[in-house]
């Protein structure tokens, strides 16, 4: 639409795999997400149980990485390879903190507003933004 | 619109949207749902004009490119499908008595979902066939 899928792969730093992963991820998160409004999923874990698809993603991306990182390492890209699976886990973890709190928030567990919870997406947004102003 | 103005407006309207939507979660402000999804309005429809130009001006210069104008008609689609949940969100949200269904809701998304899902899975397939 506005980019192509080369251009969010060369903005975001995510690989067509991993957005893939995601895609699949949230078009899950979504059903279960209906069926726990709909008072079909109940019980103490339930939002824990919707948020699962989006962790076991974050979990296979990890895995992704890690192996694409040892690949690259042993074809000597030493300094890239470093870029990337540091860019990659920074992603990854402030992705996850942010689900992390929202989840523990629904539940009803944690006692942060949403403004705290939002903070590692706000985080995310900024090195995204530079990120955006290094692409040509 | 070179790569860097489309991907800076894209992080300025999603910081905005942002900023608004915990505001409103916080109960900070009591605006209405409709406005707190303001800069979302706004970026769909540059975005709508932005595709339909694009088809315009290649209908214009080509005839043989149909595969092209194609999925230019389904990005609208897949625009008019976002602005849909969105519309039905909001009003879910700023008028609970209506009890509108969550399914509802959903519905456009799960149609978009598996869609695009197929489209990143072909372009995945293609490009590692090269």
């Amino acid at each position: 639409m506005l980019f192509t899928l080369n251009e969010l792969v060369q903005w975001l730093g995510l690989t067509i795999f991993e957005i893939w992963i995601n895609l699949l991820a949230i078009t899950l998160f979504t059903i279960l997400l209906a069926l726990r409004l709909e008072n079909i999923i109940t019980g103490g874990s339930a939002w824990w149980i919707v948020f699962a698809p989006l962790f076991a993603a974050d979990g296979l991306n990890a895995y992704f990485c890690t192996i694409v990182y040892i690949r690259m390492q042993l074809e000597r890209l030493y300094k890239v390879a470093l870029f990337r699976v540091s860019w990659s886990f920074l992603f990854l973890v402030l992705l996850f903190v942010f689900k992390f709190l929202l989840c523990q928030k629904l539940s009803g567990q944690g006692h942060h507003e949403y403004s705290e919870v939002l903070a590692p997406i706000f985080i995310l947004l900024q090195l995204i933004m530079v990120r955006a102003c290094q692409m040509h | 619109m070179a790569v860097l103005h489309r991907a800076l407006f894209t992080w300025f309207i999603l910081l905005v949207f942002l900023i608004l939507l915990v505001l409103r979660l916080d109960s900070r402000t009591q605006w209405n749902w409709f406005i707190v999804f303001v800069p979302l309005w706004i970026y769909d429809s540059i975005l709508l004009i932005y595709v339909l130009f694009n088809m315009i001006s290649l209908c214009k210069n080509s005839h043989e490119r149909m595969s092209i104008v194609r999925r230019k008609v389904w990005y609208i689609m897949a625009i008019i499908f976002k602005m849909a949940t969105q519309i039905i969100l909001c009003l879910k949200l700023e008028y609970p008595s209506w009890n509108i269904s969550i399914i509802l809701v959903m519905l456009p998304m799960w149609i978009l979902f598996p869609v695009l899902l197929i489209d990143v899975f072909m372009t995945l397939v293609i490009q590692t066939h090269y």
